[in-house]
């Protein structure tokens, strides 16, 4: 374990020197740090996956926090592994995409590099800490250090308010865990994960409740809907390497606290598994059905985090229904899945997000109504963002599939199921899993057609001239080789997640099943190969029958000067889709209609607004405005006045602790 | 082996005659003489041996796309239960494996549409994307449930398990075989949904996704789509024939249910107009209710009592 805590200690230091060198090589020294520390992380990982034995290390810190307990458990080393390599995949990354900012003052890099190296730092402090405390300390490190990331182009007033909303969500995620380790910490008179289980498996009601809490703070964080509104602001304000280690890593220490709030409670109940389906249900439906009206590409994929965040928690729940329900194959295939789709999700995220930004990059833009064509002068980042877009709607051979058919199979195997509603839920389930990859599908191929196809829809797209340098190309193809490997090799990922899923699920079972599924995921892996063989036997064929070819325009009825603005851009094409489901959408037109006998300039524009948002959120912001604007004249900058009410609180609270405490 | 190399005989050679066949019933419907059933094999080879002409907005995308449209038909047909009732290769949960793989044709072909920059190709895609957005839960429900009632996940055992189930499976089977013949008919662009006949670039979906393709990859993708409709023929008619038969008589049955439904496809495009395509949506509609009664059935059947 004391590697473990100086690849941490690495980790800091490698945010610290930056700030004694010179711009250039600043986030050099970050890659090198970051770069040595996640071989010490993927080591100590590997070994815990491969053993499934736990390393821990009891260290006592200090008299208030007590003797605390660093872990490394499966559920653990399974996230420090994705966190470290991701991570370190996206600094990688930061080298080529941050150049454009060196030089430039009202960018401080050293403060940058700084907030990337805590925050991965805090990440994996976060999943290894099992006292309460020290955990709600660090997540609170982890979200105020995003935060600082997010707000990188401060200059930009947009910027700052999404940094803001994004910090504001954060906070309302920490109360709710704060409430439920307030709650454990008073019945159990401890800060200890190890002791909370005792508690939490005995009373039921107890655990439900702080099930509840914690999951709709760890939900928050996740990206849950209904509290998924922070993700599609502060994912396009980032820059994308931190967007892409946003939405591919840190969101997932929600599922973490989710997961581990479930292996401490051991035994789920009824209540449980159906709030994580269905929330889960609710949340993969939203995000895609939005995702499909947005035109700003890391809108886009902000809210397919949402829709994969719902498919990893469709897997927990059809897994928790598994445990609840006694059906032992479904619960296995169902966390198997789930955990899957956490690795896969943020390889093909990261991936998305690095070859979306590497567009921006060139083009300045990210309405991808302005893009188009560009396939022709940036070939490398379109063939990866092609592969990313393929895996991410679980199509195969890529990784997405992998997960989603596992969670498919969680679903059937579930079938047929003891009672009604847990068959109607299973069929709904798998109703909607089915729905929300055919919309993955109209969404991505919308993304990729409009931005990367066709002809150039604006100056921007028109004048690329080159793809982006190599460092931004090597990290975007190990990402799509990952994703490659684990679809065509299912059965090595699958053992990846066989140590975790084997915390959830007592019993000996568990090998069987895995000993069946790993022979069914060998046996894909053998059709894949197949497949790919006839792919290769096809493409062979034609090359020797095909006879010459010649280039024209396109068809277009006999008119031969088609010009760009005749082409179907991104709303005209999704426009059958959104208009058909009309009222799942606030519509927002800003029309400025022709006028005069010689009209000069006329626009339409509709923008899409997020209905929880325009009919939730916003309302409850202007009652919680009008009833604290009454208290507007405290607030009057004078100083002595602040520092009595500071005093007046004090005494508020320790008459409280008097009488209450 | 010898029912694989059958299998594969078929799959190479039936898909054409049965476009054929379509076009022969619809010729007698119009009171003409209409062409030969072996016709679109011939042009099939006449295609082979034309020149390919790219538009030059296109890339690799528009070149690709017919060789992974058509490995991917290919490979999901080994899943796909043929003549005697058996699929090539029988595992658990092939439906999944059998409409993702087709999905990845799809996403090919909504992308290669969108390649050619016109605006006729990006109107048959945004309607084939948002067909298909409907199509799928439909047939994710009707199969769902009735591997709930057999409790094996293969293509191939559904038949004998519904059987076995006395009335309830007869009903079930009958709604399945409505589920997947709709299914076919959307999937496979024909009248009522897509005129694939037609010469009118708007009212088309899929033929105007591939306006621009020519010569070999033109004859790839009328393969394809002949072997489309081919395997969603076969699936209903693993459907219909009983089990147990004798291996020739089954293959008999099957070729002759592979011509039927061929005729009534004729028959309907000879009888019917293409919807308008509001009216689509309330006909793909039809799908999902077809599927959500066979849930209702199923639900009944495990639960009733």
């Amino acid at each position: 374990m004391d590697m473990f805590f100086i690849a941490l200690g690495l980790l800091l230091l490698g945010g610290i020197f930056p700030f004694f060198v010179n711009d250039n090589s600043k986030i050099k020294i970050c890659s090198y740090f970051a770069g040595l520390s996640t071989v010490v992380f993927v080591l100590y990982s590997i070994l815990v996956l491969l053993t499934g034995k736990p390393i821990i290390a009891n260290i006592y810190l200090s008299s208030l926090f007590g003797n605390v307990n660093f872990v490394i458990d499966a559920l653990s080393a399974f996230f420090i592994l994705i966190i470290s390599v991701m991570s370190f995949i996206g600094i990688i990354y930061a080298n080529g995409y941050l150049k454009s900012y060196i030089g430039k003052n009202k960018f401080n890099i050293s403060v940058h590099c700084f907030f990337l190296m805590l925050l991965i730092a805090s990440m994996i402090g976060v999943v290894t800490v099992q006292n309460s405390l020290l955990f709600l300390i660090l997540w609170e490190i982890m979200s105020l250090s995003s935060f600082f990331l997010v707000i990188f182009e401060s200059d930009k007033k947009e910027v700052i308010s999404s940094g803001i909303k994004y910090l504001i969500y954060m906070h309302l995620s920490v109360i709710f865990i704060i409430l439920a380790f307030a709650l454990l910490n008073i019945y159990s008179g401890s800060l200890n994960f190890m002791d909370f289980s005792e508690l939490l498996s005995k009373n039921k009601h107890f655990s439900n409740i702080v099930f509840l809490l914690a999951f709709t703070g760890f939900g928050i964080k996740a990206g849950f809907f209904p509290f998924h509104n922070w993700l599609p602001d502060a994912h396009p304000a980032a820059p994308s390497h931190v967007s892409g280690i946003m939405s591919g890593v840190m969101i997932k220490t929600g599922i973490y606290g989710i997961l581990r709030i479930l292996y401490l409670i051991s035994i789920p109940s009824k209540l449980m598994a159906y709030t994580v389906l269905i929330i889960a249900l609710l949340s993969s439906m939203y995000g895609v059905l939005y995702a499909i009206t947005q035109h700003d590409i890391k809108r886009l994929l902000a809210y397919h985090s949402i829709e994969n965040i719902g498919i990893i928690g469709i897997g927990i729940g059809i897994g928790l229904i598994g445990i609840v329900y006694n059906n032992p194959v479904a619960a296995v295939l169902g966390f198997s899945g789930g955990l899957l789709h956490i690795l896969n999700h943020s390889i093909f995220k990261e991936l998305l997000f690095f070859s979306a930004g590497s567009v921006y990059k060139q083009t300045h833009t990210r309405n991808i109504e302005y893009l188009g064509g560009i396939i022709k002068n940036m070939p490398y980042s379109s063939l990866l963002f092609a592969i990313g877009s393929i895996a991410i709607s679980g199509l195969p051979p890529f990784n997405g599939f992998i997960s989603e058919l596992l969670i498919y199979g969680a679903m059937i195997s579930g079938l047929p199921a003891p009672n009604t509603t847990v068959f109607i839920t299973i069929i709904v389930s798998l109703a909607s899993l089915a729905i929300v990859g055919t919309m993955a599908i109209l969404c991505f191929t919308k993304a990729f057609g409009v931005m990367f196809l066709g002809s150039p829809r604006s100056e921007q797209a028109a004048n690329v001239q080159n793809d982006v340098e190599k460092i931004m190309i090597i990290p975007m193809v190990i990402l799509a080789f990952f994703a490659l490997i684990i679809g065509i090799f299912p059965q090595y990922a699958a053992s990846l997640v066989l140590s975790p899923v084997s915390l959830f699920i007592q019993g000996e079972i568990i090998i069987n099943v895995f000993a069946i599924l790993i022979q069914l995921l060998s046996y894909i892996s053998l059709l894949f190969f197949v497949f790919i063989l006839i792919i290769l036997i096809i493409t062979g064929l034609k090359f020797f029958i095909s006879k010459k070819s010649r280039q024209y325009s396109t068809w277009g009825c006999g008119y031969d000067k088609p010009n760009n603005h005749m082409q179907y851009t991104a709303s005209s094409y999704a426009d059958l889709f959104v208009s058909t489901l009309k009222p799942m959408f606030k519509r927002i037109a800003h029309i400025k209609k022709p006028k005069e006998l010689f009209p000069k300039d006329a626009y339409y524009e509709v923008e899409i607004e997020d209905i929880e948002e325009a009919y939730i959120v916003k309302p409850l912001l202007k009652f919680d405005e009008k009833i604290l604007s009454k208290f507007e004249k405290i607030q009057n900058g004078n100083i002595q006045q602040y520092i009595l009410f500071g005093l007046i609180f004090l005494l508020i609270a320790i008459i409280g602790l008097k009488y209450f405490g | 082996m010898l029912d694989i190399f059958i299998n594969i005989f078929i799959l190479l050679t039936v898909p054409f005659l049965m476009i054929g066949v379509i076009k022969k019933t619809k010729a007698f419907w119009s009171g003409r003489k209409g062409i030969n059933i072996f016709q679109p094999f011939w042009d099939f080879l006449r295609l082979l041996n034309k020149e390919t002409v790219y538009s030059s907005t296109t890339s690799w995308i528009f070149k690709i796309t017919p060789i992974i449209n058509f490995s991917v038909i290919f490979f999901a047909s080994l899943f796909v239960p043929m003549a005697n009732g058996l699929a090539i290769i029988n595992i658990p949960f092939a439906f999944i494996i059998f409409s993702y793989v087709l999905a990845l044709g799809k996403f090919f072909t909504l992308i290669s549409a969108l390649d050619t920059g016109s605006s006729f190709e990006g109107m048959g895609a945004s309607r084939e994307a948002c067909f298909s957005t409907l199509v799928e839960p439909a047939f994710f429900i009707a199969i769902g449930s009735i591997t709930a009632l057999t409790q094996n996940y293969t293509f191939q055992s559904l038949k004998l398990i519904l059987e076995n189930a006395g009335i309830y499976g007869y009903l079930v089977i009958t709604l399945a075989i409505i589920t997947l013949f709709i299914m076919l008919l959307i999937e496979c662009s024909r009248v009522p949904v897509d005129d694939p006949a037609t010469h009118l670039e708007l009212t088309m979906i899929h033929e105007v996704m591939i306006l621009d393709n020519s010569g070999i990859d033109l004859a790839l993708i009328l393969w394809t789509s002949a072997i489309k409709m081919f395997l969603f023929a076969s699936l209903i008619s693993a459907l219909i024939i009983p089990t147990g038969l004798p291996q020739i008589i089954s293959i008999l049955l099957f070729l002759s249910i592979i011509f039927i439904i061929s005729i009534i496809i004729g028959t309907i495009e000879s009888s019917t107009a293409r919807y308008r395509m509001t009216h689509v949506f309330e006909f793909v509609f039809i799908m999902s209710i077809t599927a959500l009664l066979i849930l209702t059935l199923v639900t009944y059947k495990l639960y009733g009592n």
